[in-house]
């Protein structure tokens, strides 16, 4: 029987450095994790992107007719749920010796969590592109704990969390590139190279999308305050002509069409 | 005649198919997508409902939604207006989700079916609401009341229900109207005790019986009756109606106190725990004072003996229980699925007898209109990964098997038949478990389902001894059926119920009829002829976060995630190995899993 249920060393977790990018931000990484607030907050948040992950890790196992991914996948969503618990438990001690106010600016997008910028859409992958997205997202996910365990220095605890998860990041990066030599052995290459070019796509889209919800915002805000007011004053004025009802209002002889939107 | 019905769009998005009169299948999208709550189109639920039929869509001769997208759209813009300028922050977000797909229904109905627009039908939401409790009630003449947040401008109807001979009515009489609704005031207690909206409203009724209702004249001043029976909130207290993001204003919390956020604990037994139980028993308790004197009205004003209830209130098992025991109804019918999702069977039922004038036809009474078990899938998966699987000679073997776990304390899996519509798991996709001890019960809290100590778990007893247990008023065992009403359990039998036995000893029982659940229901009885007592607890087997299993391999990446011991899909008997580590590493050598392979990161 094999042992793939032992834990990597933690040597192994610590040879994981930081991405260039990631080491360069490093002094914004400090500032967004300095305060404790938003330390906790964004624990909390993590931990449901944890969930997240091990909730499509799970829908992988159910999905793939390959035995052996179907336990990886399914030792990996237990890994995901039980980082969730860890940050969620991490978190709420926090907040539970700070003071009652928000987490202010969470900066999610400078700072993210496991899955990060990306989408995964499990039922419409296939093993290999999966095991090629989860690979290149496990890499990213330790290389940014990495930068964040760094940061940490002034809070042990926390510290201690990632390094606790960034053993078994490895333990994830490791076996999916593993697998996808497996299912894949021609091709591995080549599955890296899309996910890679795919997660690009989807990082523009995200950020096109992004982009666009706030011009969305701007545009709708703009109308809201130019056109929207003089509609408003006749909604106002019919409002109390009307004498709208509270209590019930009888619909007996309302007429209803099966044809009509209104 | 094939009639499809479609819910979409805000909470449980559904489908649900009719052939000449009769429902074929009906199931939520979460089932099929496995998203909880899954509010999107719902193209996989679509698709197993024709496929179950066998139908292609230009087939269908009609496809009903279940509300009037136009009309919503109008309601959100009014109050936008009226409101001005107070709804800044939600307007951007209201027009984007709108006009974004929920606007284009008919659209997207014709590009994702191919049908043409005059085969597209609407019904209304309330009136779907109504159809999905009449007209799959077993009543000729009753009174109907649909409850919920909101459907294009009603928040609450009451009307009135026929089947005479072919000719069928679903009339509404009179409405509340948005922003005035019961489900959005329960709704902003939920978010102000710190639950997940259209998720956690279980949880308010499950620690209001922790509390006592001290601060029911406070809610009763937010809640204001009209002279003509109905209500009105004081909206002074809400931003619901301007606001995106937070339901209650600052007057609220100066009356009831600081929210509670949702990551902090919450311990009723502490003071602040006390605090927040007494704020849940003060809604619940005027949510039943209010809901019931309508009852009682309605009662005397059209003078029927039945009534049924539809919307997501009536999810109520508490107020349900009520209404049956003081309204002066004889019988109380809710469907297994009253809330939106039940409004695509509700909107389809409503456009074959009243819209096409077919004959009427009494709908099977039973909840099991989703996809079917495959056994197989399961004996498959577990014996790839090396785990006890059998496939058992017969259903005596099975039960007898479940039985002798069940009495020596193990929790089972439990997948049969094909899977509920609606969001209680009534037997076909349950955990079961011995429901004598309070210790039983904290372990499938812990270990199992992930969730709050204080959240009671439902017990299953065959219908014929129901009261033999359980404190039923007349009308009782049916509210049972489909786990819709609370009741009190018998002092004598809460000692040894006590897994089942809330705070305030009551339970939400299902009653299993033979005819129902055959199946089901011989295992109760299986298990009281050991025991001497014939009740389960059964819970919903999903773990939180997740929908309900469907299929046998979902079930079985549950029973692999959590403390489950045994897994049971039809005749295939699954267990664990003693040794759970080696098992779910179990015929993965380290090297072929990548342990060994070179530290990449180090690269």
């Amino acid at each position: 029987m094999g042992d793939i249920g032992t834990q990597p060393t933690p040597e192994r977790a610590l040879h994981i450095r930081p991405a260039g990018m990631d080491a360069l931000l490093k002094p914004v990484h400090r500032w967004v994790w300095a305060d404790a607030h938003r330390r906790a907050h964004k624990l909390l948040r993590f931990a449901e992107t944890e969930a997240d992950g091990g909730r499509d890790l799970t829908r992988a196992a159910e999905l793939t007719r390959d035995a052996l991914l179907r336990r990886l996948y399914l030792r990996h969503a237990s890994d995901e749920l039980r980082h969730a618990d860890m940050f969620r438990k991490r978190g709420r001690t926090m907040l539970a010796s700070l003071s009652r106010r928000g987490a202010g600016v969470e900066a999610n997008w400078l700072a993210p969590g496991e899955r990060g910028l990306d989408d995964l859409n499990v039922d419409h992958e296939n093993d290999d592109t999966l095991l090629a997205f989860l690979h290149l997202s496990e890499r990213a996910a330790a290389m940014r704990f990495a930068v964040y365990r760094e940061v940490l220095a002034g809070d042990p605890d926390t510290r201690a969390v990632f390094e606790t998860i960034l053993r078994d990041e490895a333990f994830h990066m490791n076996y999916t590139r593993k697998q996808l030599e497996r299912v894949s052995p021609r091709k591995h290459g080549v599955r890296l190279w899309m996910a890679r070019l795919h997660r690009v796509g989807k990082l523009y889209l995200r950020f096109a999308a992004a982009f666009a919800g706030v011009m969305g915002a701007l545009i709708l805000g703009l109308q809201y305050f130019v056109v929207l007011p003089f509609f408003a004053l006749a909604a106002k004025h019919a409002e109390r002509r009307a004498r709208v009802p509270s209590g019930w209002t009888s619909v007996a002889s309302r007429s209803f069409s099966f044809r009509s939107q209104y | 005649m094939k009639i499809l019905g479609i819910s979409a769009h805000y909470h449980d998005s559904a489908a649900a198919l009719l052939v000449d009169g009769m429902p074929v299948a009906a199931v939520q999208e979460e089932r099929i997508s496995r998203r909880k709550n899954d509010a999107a189109f719902p193209v996989g639920a679509i698709e197993y409902c024709l496929n179950q039929a066998g139908l292609e869509p230009e087939e269908l001769d009609a496809v009903v939604f279940y509300e009037k997208p136009m009309l919503k759209f109008e309601r959100i813009l009014t109050m936008a207006l009226r409101e001005w300028p107070r709804t800044f922050s939600s307007f951007p977000h209201a027009m984007k989700s709108t006009l974004g797909e929920k606007l284009w229904v008919k659209g997207l109905i014709k590009s994702w079916l191919g049908v043409p627009s005059d085969k597209i039908l609407f019904s209304e939401h309330h009136r779907s609401h109504a159809a999905a409790a009449m007209l799959t009630a077993p009543t000729r003449d009753a009174a109907i009341l649909t409850a919920d947040g909101v459907g294009e401008w009603a928040a609450l109807t009451v009307g009135r229900g026929k089947r005479a001979g072919a000719k069928v009515e679903v009339d509404l009489l009179r409405e509340i109207r948005f922003p005035h609704s019961l489900g959005m005031l329960y709704s902003t207690f939920t978010a102000f005790l710190g639950f997940p909206v259209n998720e956690g409203e279980y949880k308010v009724m499950g620690l209001a019986s922790y509390g006592s209702p001290r601060f029911a004249d406070r809610v009763r001043e937010i809640v204001e009756r009209t002279e003509d029976g109905g209500f009105r909130l004081d909206m002074r207290y809400f931003e619901y109606h301007t606001n995106a993001k937070r339901s209650f204003s600052n007057r609220l919390i100066d009356v009831f106190g600081p929210p509670r956020a949702p990551w902090e604990p919450l311990d009723p037994t502490s003071t602040e725990g006390r605090r927040f139980a007494d704020v849940a028993s003060s809604v619940q308790h005027v949510l039943e004072e209010i809901l019931v004197e309508m009852c009682t009205r309605l009662r005397k004003e059209l003078d029927v003996p039945d009534l049924c209830l539809g919307g997501g209130v009536a999810l109520n098992g508490v107020c349900n229980a009520r209404i049956l025991r003081e309204s002066g109804f004889e019988r109380v019918f809710v469907p297994p699925a009253p809330g939106d999702a039940g409004c695509a069977l509700g909107a389809a039922l409503l456009a074959d007898r009243v819209f096409f004038g077919n004959p009427d036809r009494d709908f099977p009474d039973h909840p099991y209109w989703g996809p079917a078990l495959d056994p197989q899938e399961l004996f498959r998966v577990a014996r790839e990964d090396g785990l006890p699987a059998e496939e058992l000679p017969n259903d005596d073997v099975v039960l007898d098997r479940v039985v002798r776990e069940l009495q020596a304390g193990k929790i089972v899996g439990w997948m049969d038949g094909r899977t509920e519509f609606g969001p209680r798991a009534l037997g076909n996709r349950s955990i079961l478990s011995a429901p004598h001890t309070a210790e039983q019960r904290d372990r499938l809290n812990k270990s199992i389902k992930f969730r709050e100590e204080f959240r009671p778990f439902a017990p299953a007893v065959p219908t014929e001894h129901a009261s033999t247990y359980f404190e039923l008023p007349p009308g009782g065992h049916r509210l049972g059926r489909f786990m819709s009403g609370v009741f009190p359990v018998r002092p004598e039998h809460r000692d040894r119920l006590a897994a089942v036995t809330h705070v305030d000893g009551t339970a939400r029982l299902q009653t299993v009829d033979r005819d129902v659940s055959p199946r089901f229901h011989a295992l109760l009885e299986a298990y009281g002829r050991k025991s001497g007592l014939p009740v389960l607890l059964n819970t919903s087997f999903n773990l939180a976060g997740e929908p309900i299993v469907n299929r046998a391999v979902e079930g079985y990446s549950t029973f692999r995630r959590c403390a489950i011991d045994m897994l049971v899909a039809g005749r295939c008997v699954v267990t664990k190995r003693a040794d759970r580590t080696a098992e779910i590493d179990s015929g993965a050598p380290e090297e072929e899993a990548g342990l060994n392979a070179k530290e990449e990161a180090a690269e």
